[in-house]
């Protein structure tokens, strides 16, 4: 009778590349080999109008990008409606949140409907938004008639820093629930024996936000910044649908201007240099962030 | 050597390559030209009636006993998708192809020309010349005409003749003072409606008051001339600043309406004028879908001086593919649609006309009385004919810019309506735009 011969086990080590190689392969499939061919693609004069000339420029379209006016000005843009979008969500979220906190009648029902935007897509968000502002049927043109505040309708969306700052709103408005979630649940690990001992201490209210609940929310504010500043800088499908980034370059931010490039000009190379910008950006902002705000954090409960 | 999911897919079938993805692969391609071995022709085209044109393909099929894989694809990204499918390698064909694609699309390979099929010229002896450039690049001929327009200016002639008005204008200060005398009767605040948001599709409007003064953007070697010989775009871009914001007959709010708003305000009777194409008359007077059925008419564009007349053309032809494999189905195909039959008459063309009012490329197709009498329903038959005569299209198509260029026009031309660029500082930035665009593309 033939001995069959014993099977040696697999080592641990093995064992985890085995049992992690099939998510490995779908995530450096899909993720990381896009990812990898996007940066090969521009370093390339990739337009789809014009297939021949097609060759490796090396770094020539991220040098260009040093005198691309639509690319300088879709930077502003974007700067700006990042701290205006920021600002707003921060403030905003941290005065929801504070309020949320609370015990008080009414607030599960609060708290479902802060929550409801976070639902939205983008695309949706910008259309109910195109209809609130509407120039002739718009909700806040019959509002503000009936309040008596405007005469006549406007068209909110017309000049250029109008269509900016309602456009911020509308993308605030979408992004806000988010960072409410983050800063409630910051806010509910604070020790409630810290505000008993600052009020021991006889520290009024700002004293007791100042000392001891921001101190506390600092990496849940880490994160709402982060994660806050890549999607207003990223920030495409409400401002598409809301002004097309018009009027004039006005809401043209740098997401908007790449997706124009890519998919309208089919300049690929161009595009992908675009988006290689947008990260690189991103990360610095990201990790001047951490730098600031996460050695300052208190982890000790 | 480069492999197409065409070529994978044939060395696939052979047992050469790739034998185990060959199944999965052959279940993800919609490349069914030639696949099938019927002939079957792969067609495709933006969805605009699409059930009118499957039973036209229909119609064809009963006729030659050649199938049409039909496949209408939504306008709004028709270009994108047709650009994605041929760099893929599985593109249709035959197609619908919009002029201002053309040169790219030739310069991409994946059309081809006509010349030398049998009967091209013919057709391109029987269109209009305009039709005819537009669908030439290079020396080459590219497609038989699907449909063409051009723009008018559309007028309310009821609100008109409310304000006491009893003809249209022919100049653009006439055209304001009517607006004025309108909006002070207290009939419509802002008379004049144009589709000006920033949108992927050309404003044909602008370039309509820029042609309808004898004005051009380009010279003919595609140079921009708007801010050094050509004075028409800036004299334009002056009285579209004094309309929207002097005079204040240009709606501000067109800044955030593409052109179908545009087109319902019209059938509501909300704007007395706006600028578009020709066949939109026949929409606003159809009594099913308009309150103003029946009021709207067509005039000539008007001029900076009230003398010069002109305006712009466009033309939305039908290609044969560079790499199909059923050349002659698809160029049959392509006869039906855009050529003439047996008899000699533009057979589609004239569907097309009858059923939607399409505009056509055909000369004869202005005295056929079938079509007079179906147009005098919605146009006066001597103007709708007289702005085919003078529409001609825009000469910088052929440039591999186009897009970027026309997309910065909307920006500048926006800036001036709001009242936020001057027109010297316009045509000084288109000028620097189509240079910058020239010396990236050289």
């Amino acid at each position: 009778m033939a001995v069959q011969a014993e099977r040696r086990p697999l080592g641990d080590n093995a064992k985890a590349w085995a049992l992690n190689a099939p998510a490995m392969i779908v995530i450096a499939l899909l993720i990381a080999y896009p990812i990898a061919y996007s940066f090969w693609v521009s370093l390339q004069r990739n337009n789809l109008k014009r297939p021949r000339a097609n060759k490796f420029i090396g770094l020539d379209n991220y040098q260009a990008l040093l005198s691309d006016q639509a690319f300088l000005s879709a930077l502003k843009v974007s700067a700006v409606f990042v701290l205006v979008v920021l600002g707003l969500t921060v403030v905003l979220a941290l005065i929801l949140a504070l309020v949320l906190n609370e015990r008080f009648r009414g607030r599960g029902l609060l708290l479902s409907l802060a929550l409801l935007p976070w639902a939205m897509p983008g695309v949706v968000n910008g259309l109910m938004w195109r209809t609130i502002f509407d120039a002739k049927t718009g909700a806040l043109n019959g509002l503000l008639t009936q309040l008596g505040l405007i005469d006549d309708y406007h068209a909110w969306l017309t000049s250029g820093t109008g269509a900016f700052l309602f456009t911020a709103l509308a993308q605030v408005w979408n992004t806000l629930p988010f960072s409410v979630i983050i800063l409630l649940a910051g806010l509910s690990t604070i020790p409630s024996e810290l505000y008993d001992a600052a009020t021991v201490d006889r520290a009024g209210a700002v004293q007791r936000f100042v000392q001891v609940t921001l101190p506390w929310l600092l990496h849940p504010l880490l994160i709402v910044l982060i994660l806050e500043t890549m999607n207003a800088f990223r920030a495409f499908d409400t401002i598409y649908v809301l002004t097309g980034g018009g009027p004039g370059d006005a809401t043209t931010t740098i997401a908007l201007l790449d997706v124009q490039t890519v998919l309208t000009f089919t300049d690929f190379g161009l595009g992908s240099a675009y988006a290689w910008v947008i990260t690189a950006i991103t990360l610095l902002i990201s990790v001047g962030y951490i730098g600031l705000l996460y050695r300052k954090g208190n982890f000790e409960v | 050597m480069e492999l197409n999911r065409r070529q994978i897919l044939k060395y696939a079938g052979l047992g050469l390559a790739l034998p185990a993805a060959s199944p999965l692969l052959s279940a993800c391609s919609s490349d069914k030209s030639g696949g099938s071995g019927d002939g079957s022709v792969k067609f495709e085209g933006w969805d605009y009636e699409a059930a009118l044109v499957q039973q036209n393909l229909d119609n064809f099929t009963k006729t030659s006993n050649i199938k049409v894989d039909y496949t209408p694809i939504t306008s709004a990204q028709y270009v994108q998708k047709i650009v994605a499918e041929f760099t893929g390698g599985g593109g249709p064909d035959a197609l619908y192809v919009y002029d201002d694609s053309l040169a790219g699309w030739v310069e991409g390979d994946y059309l081809q020309p006509l010349d030398g099929l049998p009967g091209v010229d013919e057709v391109y002896n029987a269109i209009y010349p305009g039709n005819a450039s537009a669908m030439t690049y290079q020396g080459k001929r590219y497609g038989l005409p699907y449909y063409t327009d051009s723009n008018c200016l559309t007028y309310n002639a009821d609100i008109l003749a409310k304000a006491g008005i009893t003809k249209p204008p022919a100049s653009l200060e006439e055209l304001e003072a009517q607006a004025v005398k309108i909006k002070n009767a207290g009939l419509l605040k802002y008379p004049i409606g144009v589709p000006a948001q920033l949108s992927d599709t050309w404003w044909s409007w602008v370039w309509a008051l820029v042609f309808g003064s004898g004005g051009n953007m380009f010279d003919d070697q595609q140079a921009p001339i708007m801010n050094t010989t050509d004075t028409v775009v800036k004299d334009v871009f002056a009285w579209l600043q004094q309309a929207a914001n002097k005079s204040k007959v240009i709606d501000p709010a067109c800044l955030q309406l593409l052109a179908v708003p545009i087109d319902n305000a019209m059938k509501a009777n909300r704007y007395a004028y706006t600028i578009g194409a020709r066949y939109a008359s026949r929409d606003y007077n159809d009594a099913t879908k308009s309150k103003a059925a029946g009021k709207i008419r067509m005039a000539l564009i008007p001029s900076l001086d009230g003398q010069v007349h002109g305006t712009v053309s466009n033309t939305r032809l039908y290609a044969l593919a560079k790499d199909t494999e059923v050349k002659d189905n698809a160029f049959k195909l392509l006869t039906y649609l855009g050529g003439l039959d047996a008899n000699k008459q533009p057979y589609t063309a004239k569907f097309w006309f009858l059923q939607r009012g399409l505009g056509f490329a055909y000369r004869s197709m202005a005295t056929d009385p079938e079509i007079t009498a179906s147009l005098k329903k919605f146009a006066d038959p001597a103007i709708y004919a007289h702005l085919g005569e003078i529409a001609k299209p825009r000469n910088v198509l052929g440039v591999p810019w186009y897009t970027e260029f026309e997309t910065e026009m909307h920006k500048v031309v926006q800036g001036v309506l709001s009242n936020q660029t001057q027109p010297s500082a316009a045509v000084a930035s288109l000028a620097q735009s189509a240079a910058t665009l020239k010396k990236k593309y050289s």
